[in-house]
């Protein structure tokens, strides 16, 4: 790997934790409107402010030709959390792994 | 030979017949290919030094695992269906060491061909079209239609978080109904089939489909007298709006010989 795809490698795992970190916030931003605690100005206020970390994001990933690797990272996150959710809901197949080891 | 040269046979498959024959010089690396018989199977394998294959060239690479494909097309073609072998898997010793094998585990594997006989495994992959489905799905409740209303006449940092609110509720209720519909295949595939598993991971999917959903994923036994009625059931859900199923096959039943205790 030469340097130029390290850095767009590391760049592209820092987006996409972003990404995950951004998710969560708008999930706990429609909690609090669902919870009431929030008045029609700050909801407007908390909108735009996502926006422009959304647009933020956006930005960086144009710059960087960034678009594929951060898929990347999410799709393999995806399959890790997958993976252990499975094992979660069904512990017969982890022991049956653990066997076949 | 000296201790690096031991003496190897390299496995293709093993195979219903109780004769010595050659299928010729079809094997890796143009190897002389062969059976060792016992009993009524056969292992079907070539000669080799019981090193691993093992290159660095991608192109060398793909090429021995082509070159193992067709000889297991070759014995399919002339002994009938088979129980294959993946690519890299050698014997340490000569021909007698197979037969001693093929003795030790004679009844699990008569077994495993009796049960693949006059079948072949087939993949079925069903694709839908997500912004068809979410839009179904939006369009057939009432209260997300009523929110999707809403949203355009809000200011738009309120619309942005409201957009998302309403993306997640989709999202959720298409994961719901894409599993109701796997599930609703699933049960229509099995009704053709001898054995269905899921194929959990999907590596490999023609361009055809990039940018669909897949929802459903199935590796099947297939009755040689079944796959045109299957081919009809899945030609039916690939005519559905929306839907796109991808069959293939026959290919050697890699997914259901159980090798285990060999």
């Amino acid at each position: 790997m030469d340097e130029k795809n390290l850095k767009q490698g590391l760049l592209g795992l820092v987006v996409a934790l972003v990404e995950v970190i951004q998710d969560l916030v708008e999930r706990q931003a429609i909690r609090r409107i669902e919870g009431g605690s929030l008045d029609e100005d700050e909801i407007e206020r908390l909108g735009k402010a996502l926006i422009d970390l959304d647009e933020a994001i956006e930005k960086i990933k144009e710059d960087n030709d960034l678009e594929d690797v951060v898929n990347s990272v999410m799709g393999s996150l995806d399959d890790v959390a997958e993976d252990l959710l499975n094992k979660f809901l069904n512990p017969e197949s982890w022991a049956e792994e653990v066997d076949e080891k | 030979m000296n201790e690096a040269m031991k003496e190897g046979r390299y496995i293709y498959s093993v195979v219903s017949s109780a004769v010595e024959s050659e299928l010729g010089d079809v094997g890796i690396g143009e190897s002389r290919v062969y059976l060792v018989p016992c009993g009524e199977i056969a292992a079907v394998v070539h000669s080799c030094v019981a090193e691993p294959y093992v290159t660095k060239d991608e192109e060398k690479a793909k090429e021995w695992v082509l070159e193992h494909s067709y000889v297991i097309d070759l014995a399919t073609d002339r002994f009938g269906t088979l129980i294959p072998f993946s690519f890299g898997v050698i014997f340490i010793g000569d021909d007698d060491s197979v037969r001693f094998w093929l003795e030790e585990n004679y009844d699990l594997l008569k077994e495993e061909l009796e049960k693949v006989r006059g079948r072949s495994e087939y993949t079925v992959q069903i694709f839908c079209d997500e912004d068809l489905i979410k839009e179904k799905i939006v369009t057939s409740d009432p209260e997300l239609l009523k929110l999707r209303d809403e949203i355009e006449k809000m200011p738009k940092g309120t619309a942005y978080i409201y957009q998302k609110k309403l993306g997640l509720k989709v999202k959720e209720e298409l994961i719901k109904e894409t599993n109701r519909l796997a599930g609703e295949f699933g049960v229509y595939i099995e009704e053709l089939v001898d054995e269905v598993k899921i194929e959990k991971k999907v590596s490999w999917i023609p361009d055809k489909y990039k940018g669909m959903m897949m929802i459903a994923a199935f590796l099947c036994l297939v009755s040689d007298g079944n796959v045109d009625a299957l081919g009809n059931l899945l030609d039916g859900i690939d005519k559905r709006e929306g839907f796109s199923v991808r069959f293939s096959g026959p290919w050697a039943p890699f997914s259901f010989v159980q090798l285990k205790g060999t």
